[in-house]
């Protein structure tokens, strides 16, 4: 579920990245409040690489044949409480995005919101502790746990469509691409549910205090941040989307150099002449309808069909840019060629 | 369970990476992380079908690779870790975009393929702008600059201790897993109705060995509240290499080659 930068436009990437700033911060100011601060932290260190080794540990899955592992949103919400979790759950993304390239730098307030902000503040303050009210036990643990992870993932995946939709880097339709995540994921939510119930279920059994202890820190918290939260989350998505979707109608760049590439590789800014030419469009509005309108089936009416023959610039470009990559090849082996040979002679 | 060794490894091989001494090593953290984070910027805003003007960006990658000192076999296989999701939607683009962009000879290019590619190299840049990020910055000196740069110390802290206990949790959970494979049998996969005590007993060791070993930081003097050591002045050097590459990401952004 981890999203990558190349899927990515970069107004959906920022406006994620802000909403994410945003909550570590209020989690940590939250945290700070916490008497218990110094004590905690070890713990939801020890917490997000347990998310690590879990991921280790192939169990089997009874009757299937295949192995999961575990994910951890609300496994950590239940053993920490929501605003810690997420901390653990974040630092856990930043690292697998650092070190193991799981997920991108910028795609990085994507997957903290979808696997972090989704379980730890949306649905453990708002389903899971609710589940708990009337006291811990085995069962309502376990019905709690399930119904969190499964919902928790589903949402996330939900989430991963919409930001992917949003980037338009996909020709996915919305709708095959949902039907395509949302079984998978309920699937692995229902695993990572009843994994995630069979580990609280043993913790509570073993030391209840751990598990008390993160529903009461949660209650003390929990009178009127978490709509601090949401507010500060939605205006964070309202400010960012407002702007960048008004550079994005402000600038040529973009939307209108695509449609101008699609017509005139050559010369883009002719080629969105022909094409508002063609479209024989007279006013803004129309202008502008003309545009989605284009886009919508824009893959380029020119070329091929084009009686100019752009395949010789095609070619052009083509070679160009193999003697570009050719270039940054040489570039890099003569850089590591006298290295090598400085280094050498250095220990000689 | 076998991997856990492989994955240990992993885990710090950037950071052995990071351990060098070379000119891109010895760059401001500040300047790096800037560099990294505008050049993946400049490559994601680039059109869906612009794989053309994105081949120029090849040099970042290679040229800091070879100054660096940094093998390519070790990047490469993270970079691969990133390839399933890209693929699969790369792909679906092959089938739902067949609109002929050029042809080559008797070869048609559809826009499709064009965006798969555009895609493709996408993912090679931004995953090695990242991944050259940490194998030349040393973690220390990354957390130190996130502090400076007022990422909250909590979450600086949460972020520090879990890479550490990575390692330790990883090798518990090895020597766990090897007595369950003794005692069942030689089975190689956890049964499902073992999983809760086997993470549960894991985790309830590892609360306990990170109480034990805050309690000894305590001891020595550790606190949240720790200064951190006097930072690193921007050098001219870092100042004209984090210009470098913005200016060339920003011109190649705006002006086509191709």
């Amino acid at each position: 579920m981890h999203m990558a930068d190349a899927l990515l436009s970069p107004a959906v990437g920022l406006a994620m990245d802000a909403v994410a700033v945003a909550a570590v911060g209020v989690s940590a100011a939250k945290i700070k409040k916490d008497d218990l601060n110094e004590k905690k932290i070890p713990i939801m260190g020890i917490a997000g690489a347990l998310v690590f080794a879990g991921q280790m540990i192939n169990f089997s899955i009874p009757a299937t044949g295949s192995s999961g592992h575990i994910g951890g949103g609300i496994l950590l919400s239940g053993l920490l409480g929501g605003f810690p979790a997420f901390l653990s759950i974040a630092a856990v993304l930043v690292i697998q995005c650092l070190f193991f390239a799981d997920g991108g730098l910028l795609a990085l307030g994507c997957n903290i919101f979808n696997m972090g902000v989704v379980p730890c503040l949306i649905l453990y303050p708002l389903l899971f502790r609710p589940l708990l009210k009337g006291g811990v036990t085995a069962k309502r643990l376990s019905v709690a746990s399930v119904a969190s992870a499964v919902i928790g993932l589903e949402i996330g995946a939900f989430c991963v469509v919409l930001e992917t939709l949003f980037s338009g880097i996909t020709e996915l339709p919305f709708s095959t691409f949902a039907a395509l995540m949302l079984p998978i994921h309920l699937a692995i939510g229902l695993v990572e549910g009843l994994v995630t119930a069979a580990i609280l279920v043993f913790v509570h059994k073993m030391r209840p205090e751990i598990i008390g202890a993160s529903l009461a820190g949660q209650k003390l918290a929990a009178a009127v941040p978490v709509r601090k939260v949401a507010v500060v989350l939605v205006a964070l998505t309202l400010v960012g989307g407002g702007a960048l979707s008004l550079a994005a109608s402000g600038s040529p760049d973009g939307l209108e150099w695509a449609i101008g590439n699609a017509f005139n590789r050559d010369d883009p800014e002719a080629g969105l002449g022909q094409f508002e030419e063609n479209a024989a469009l007279s006013s803004v509005a129309e202008g502008a309808a003309g545009v989605q309108e284009n886009t919508a089936f824009l893959p380029g009416y020119a070329f091929a069909s084009d009686g100019e023959n752009p395949a010789g610039t095609a070619v052009s470009g083509i070679v160009g840019a193999a003697i570009t990559f050719a270039l940054a090849c040489a570039a890099g082996l003569i850089i590591s060629k006298v290295k090598r040979r400085k280094n050498a002679e250095a220990s000689a | 369970m076998s991997n856990i060794h492989g994955s240990l490894g992993e885990l710090h091989a950037l950071d052995a990476l990071a351990a060098g001494r070379t000119t891109v090593h010895r760059l401001h953290p500040l300047a790096k992380l800037c560099s990294a984070l505008i050049f993946i910027l400049a490559v994601v805003s680039f059109g869906r079908y612009d794989f053309l003007p994105l081949t120029p960006y090849l040099f970042y990658p290679f040229i800091l690779m070879a100054l660096a000192e940094i093998p390519y076999g070790i990047l490469l296989k993270r970079v691969l870790v990133a390839l399933p999701f890209c693929l699969f939607a790369g792909l679906s683009n092959v089938f739902f975009d067949r609109e002929t962009a050029f042809t080559l000879g008797s070869v048609t290019i559809s826009y499709g393929v064009l965006s798969l590619l555009t895609i493709l190299l996408k993912m090679y840049l931004s995953v090695m702008a990242a991944l050259l990020l940490v194998a030349t910055t040393p973690f220390v000196e990354l957390t130190a600059q996130l502090r400076r740069l007022r990422v909250p110390m909590q979450f600086v802290t949460v972020f520090e201790m879990t890479y550490r206990y990575a390692g330790v949790l990883l090798l518990e959970t090895r020597s766990m897993g090897m007595a369950y494979a003794l005692r069942s049998g030689g089975k190689r996969a956890l049964e499902m109705r073992h999983m809760g005590s086997f993470v549960g007993g894991l985790l309830l060791r590892g609360f306990d060995r990170a109480e034990r070993i805050h309690a000894a930081m305590r001891c020595r003097g550790y606190s949240l509240r720790t200064v951190p050591r006097a930072p690193r002045p921007l050098r001219g050097a870092d100042v004209w290499a984090l210009a470098a590459i913005v200016t060339a990401s920003a011109v190649l952004r705006f002006v086509r080659l191709f």
